[in-house]
């Protein structure tokens, strides 16, 4: 991966002039309006919160890594020129940041999931944390986290992004300064590394239950 | 799989299925969510401060800093101009006294000349 540098192109700088599109929270969070910034980081903490909780694996970093992605991005408002650019730039950054940080880690720690599912419940803003699905099976979903903690830090961004994110591959290269090709590889192995482990934890599920 | 691989299973739709399930977006807790708006604001406050207070200071000690320096530009330059100026009086000085000087031989020779013409003695 390139550089991880706080200035970035704009994703879509050459369709558009600068200014038009940009919303008008981010025009008065970049005129510094107190309510509008705090309104841009309750919009977005969700989604850097969730990437840097599921990069890094424990709630304590997540929350430092959260708060210096929103510092350096009131540093950056106004080189915003969307509201997509800005939510571009801290899906890039949060991303950039963790694999940074994990690459100097010599050992991951693997997420604490008791923690994050009694985080997750409901105690922040903006509607239910915890999907149906996983009311009915949480311990699947945890198994599945964990799996994704022994993901490489640059296949576990790219996981992330597409399936937290809902990103498309071209956009997960566009965002982390991968090729296409390589995005993809990601995706496809650690799709068959998760089956692999997720029919062997199935496997033994079926045996405990017959047992 | 469908957009990766040629060959999409029901397994892989299904994976990915739960996938996004279990990589549902979660929130920070609300404690922290206050204090980093906290935090945001008071830095920015901090920050703003921080500007407003050292920029007019700095402003006008740049603008000392130029204006002693355009000052001492002039000085300079005027300084050399006399400096010519003194250079150029003293070549002037030195051609005059040069012309004077050969008058004078001039005139010594023309008077000696005449005198040994008067002379025939000698």
């Amino acid at each position: 991966m390139g550089c991880r540098t706080a200035t970035l192109p704009p994703p879509d700088a050459s369709n558009e002039p600068a200014i038009i599109g940009m919303d008008e929270q981010l025009l008065q969070a970049r005129a510094g309006v107190p309510q509008a910034l705090a309104a841009l980081v309750r919009a977005h903490q969700r989604s850097v919160y969730s990437l840097a909780l599921r990069m890094l694996g424990t709630r304590d970093l997540a929350e430092d890594l959260t708060q210096e992605v929103f510092m350096e991005m009131t540093d950056n408002l106004t080189s915003m020129q969307s509201s997509e650019h800005l939510t571009f730039w801290l899906r890039r950054v949060t991303t950039h940041r963790a694999i940074d940080q994990l690459r100097r880690r010599a050992r991951i720690e693997i997420t604490s999931l008791d923690e994050e599912t009694q985080h997750s419940g409901g105690q922040g803003t903006g509607g239910p944390a915890i999907s149906a699905a996983e009311k009915l099976d949480p311990v699947w979903h945890r198994h599945l986290r964990l799996l994704l903690a022994e993901l490489t830090p640059d296949a576990r961004a790219v996981v992330l992004l597409r399936y937290q994110e809902d990103l498309d591959p071209m956009e997960i290269a566009h965002t982390l300064g991968m090729s296409i090709n390589t995005v993809k590889s990601h995706l496809k192995r650690s799709l068959e590394f998760m089956r692999r482990r997720l029919n062997v934890a199935a496997d033994t599920r079926r045996e405990d239950h017959s047992t | 799989m469908n957009e990766f691989d040629d060959k999409p299973s029901s397994g892989d739709e299904q994976l990915e299925s739960q996938l996004r399930d279990a990589l549902r977006a979660v929130a920070p807790s609300e404690a922290f969510s206050e204090a980093l708006l906290a935090r945001l604001a008071s830095e920015r406050t901090r920050r703003t401060g921080r500007y407003s207070g050292w920029w007019l200071p700095a402003s006008l000690a740049a603008a000392v800093l130029v204006a002693v320096g355009a000052v001492e530009h002039l000085k300079a330059a005027h300084e050399r101009e006399m400096g010519l100026e003194a250079r150029r009086e003293v070549i002037e000085a030195l051609r005059v006294t040069n012309q004077k000087l050969d008058l004078a031989y001039q005139a010594v020779r023309t008077q000696s000349t005449s005198l040994s013409e008067g002379d025939p003695g000698a």
